[in-house]
């Protein structure tokens, strides 16, 4: 289980997330919505500590950090290991291959050998269909294959919690496809997947759950359904932006 | 012409002796003690501790800033009046390390900026460490993206050494003034001192471009 309580994080003197609550059960893949500026990416970035909040504290897995004095080196590194990020500028490695972007942190994070770790990214970069790519430098691969690369190599550190930061925003839309096949394939899998995205799609056919972010608030946290459906004049307003109101109707 | 030939065979064991033991051994010395100076640096600079990385700054801003022939100055002639007297070759060492050290230091505090921010990111993401995330993704790249302003470096410096000949030591260019002011001729001899230079930069240029193919092996321009 992952649970945040009343999570704050500002830059500067701006708020950006406020007072933030929420659990989302393991084997769910939860979608999270917002404008653009609501703070979507911040709140996963903060799943991960790449941002580090002000206030509130992070549970996952029954580990927990409190928010506010200075986290140490090892709370930050426990808190890590349940959960790794893919980006939306994927961030592969250039100067290594796809098998060694994979292979590369089970070993230096102690869990494995390098054989070992080879087969595992072997297996890994098979089942994100790039088996006759694994030795390819990311600049020689498409943009499509570096990002399956990427939910490889975050795969490869058996997080409880995958997080996608947008993942698909950089790509054309026939390699966005091809990512979010992977997806829909954890998706049904069980894995347990945080995303943010624009991939409307998506969210109404493979998410269990939509967060709703607007102003730095959780507006909507619930089953797709009832926020597609939804009465609320935020999420409307925002929905209209897709062209989804009629869709759903 | 045949004069010039017979004079520029005549001198050229001379300017290549002067060359084997002061140009090269001075150069070679100084850039690995720039490269040490260049490491240190950047490990200040880089530092949460404010003050070493003021220190550092202070450095690259004072070597950056002065001419390389007042601090050769300083070194030889001045240092002497507070008790400090050093030999010229010491001397040369010293002046030309910390010179082209803080170049080095610019050199390789803009490889490390020019990493994208995102790479810092996927290593957290991933766990690693510090030293891990230094040796497995900051280092590959910043060598690669700090070998061309590197080579400029050790080019400048090779020229740079041919301000010794104004403490006392017998350099390829003090050489070749020696030679001329003995036989009158500085056209052919000044010429024949310019095409050594000359030749050991045309290497040390082919070197670079074989190292840096080596080094982008992995991007796509080289492939395409």
């Amino acid at each position: 289980m992952l649970r945040v309580d009343s999570l704050t994080k500002s830059f500067g003197s701006q708020t950006i997330l406020h007072d933030i609550s929420l659990s989302l059960e393991d084997g769910e893949t939860t979608v999270i919505l917002g404008p653009s500026g609501s703070g979507k990416s911040t709140l996963l970035r903060c799943l991960n500590l790449l941002e580090t909040p002000e206030s509130g504290s992070l549970t996952i897995e029954g580990d927990t950090v409190e928010f506010g004095g200075k986290l140490s080196d090892d709370q930050v590194r426990t808190m890590r290991q349940h959960s790794a990020m893919v980006f939306q500028q994927f961030n592969l490695f250039p100067n290594y291959t796809a098998l060694k972007n994979v292979a590369l942190a089970p070993v230096l994070n102690g869990k494995m050998g390098k054989a070992q770790a080879d087969q595992l990214a072997r297996d890994l970069l098979v089942k994100v269909g790039l088996e006759h790519r694994i030795d390819s430098y990311p600049e020689h691969l498409s943009g499509g294959q570096q990002q399956r690369v990427a939910i490889a190599r975050a795969l490869a550190v058996s997080p409880d919690y995958l997080l996608f930061d947008e993942p698909t925003s950089a790509l054309d839309p026939e390699l966005e496809a091809e990512v979010i096949k992977v997806l829909v394939d954890l998706a049904r899998e069980r894995r347990s997947l945080v995303v943010v995205t624009h991939n409307m799609a998506f969210a109404q056919k493979v998410a269990d759950r939509i967060i709703f972010l607007d102003g730095g608030q959780v507006t909507y946290n619930g089953a797709p359904s009832g926020f597609f459906s939804s009465d609320d004049e935020r999420i409307r307003k925002f929905l209209n932006v897709y062209e989804m109101v009629d869709y759903t109707m | 012409m045949d004069r010039y030939i017979e004079l520029w065979v005549d001198s050229l064991p001379q300017l290549l002796l002067a060359t084997a033991k002061i140009t090269l051994p001075l150069s070679a010395i100084a850039f690995v003690l720039a490269i040490l100076i260049g490491i240190i640096s950047q490990v200040f600079r880089s530092n949460k501790f404010r003050p070493l990385a003021w220190l550092a700054n202070v450095y690259v801003w004072l070597f950056r800033g002065t001419p390389l022939l007042v601090q050769l100055f300083l070194v030889f002639y001045g240092l002497p009046r507070v008790g400090i007297t050093l030999d010229p070759w010491t001397s040369a060492i010293i002046a030309l390390s910390l010179n082209t050290g803080a170049y080095v230091a610019e050199t390789f505090r803009s490889a490390v900026a020019s990493i994208p921010r995102g790479q810092f990111e996927a290593a957290r993401t991933l766990n690693f460490t510090k030293m891990q995330t230094l040796r497995h993704v900051i280092i590959p790249q910043a060598v690669r993206i700090a070998l061309p302003p590197l080579g400029n470096d050790l080019i400048d410096l090779i020229k740079g050494t041919s301000l010794v000949s104004t403490i006392s030591l017998v350099d390829l260019f003090q050489s070749g003034k020696q030679v001329a002011a003995a036989n009158f001729e500085p056209l052919a001899m000044y010429l024949e001192v310019a095409a050594i230079y000359l030749v050991i930069f045309t290497v040390l240029s082919w070197l670079q471009s074989l190292l840096e193919k080596r080094s982008n092996r992995y991007m796509r321009s080289v492939h395409a």
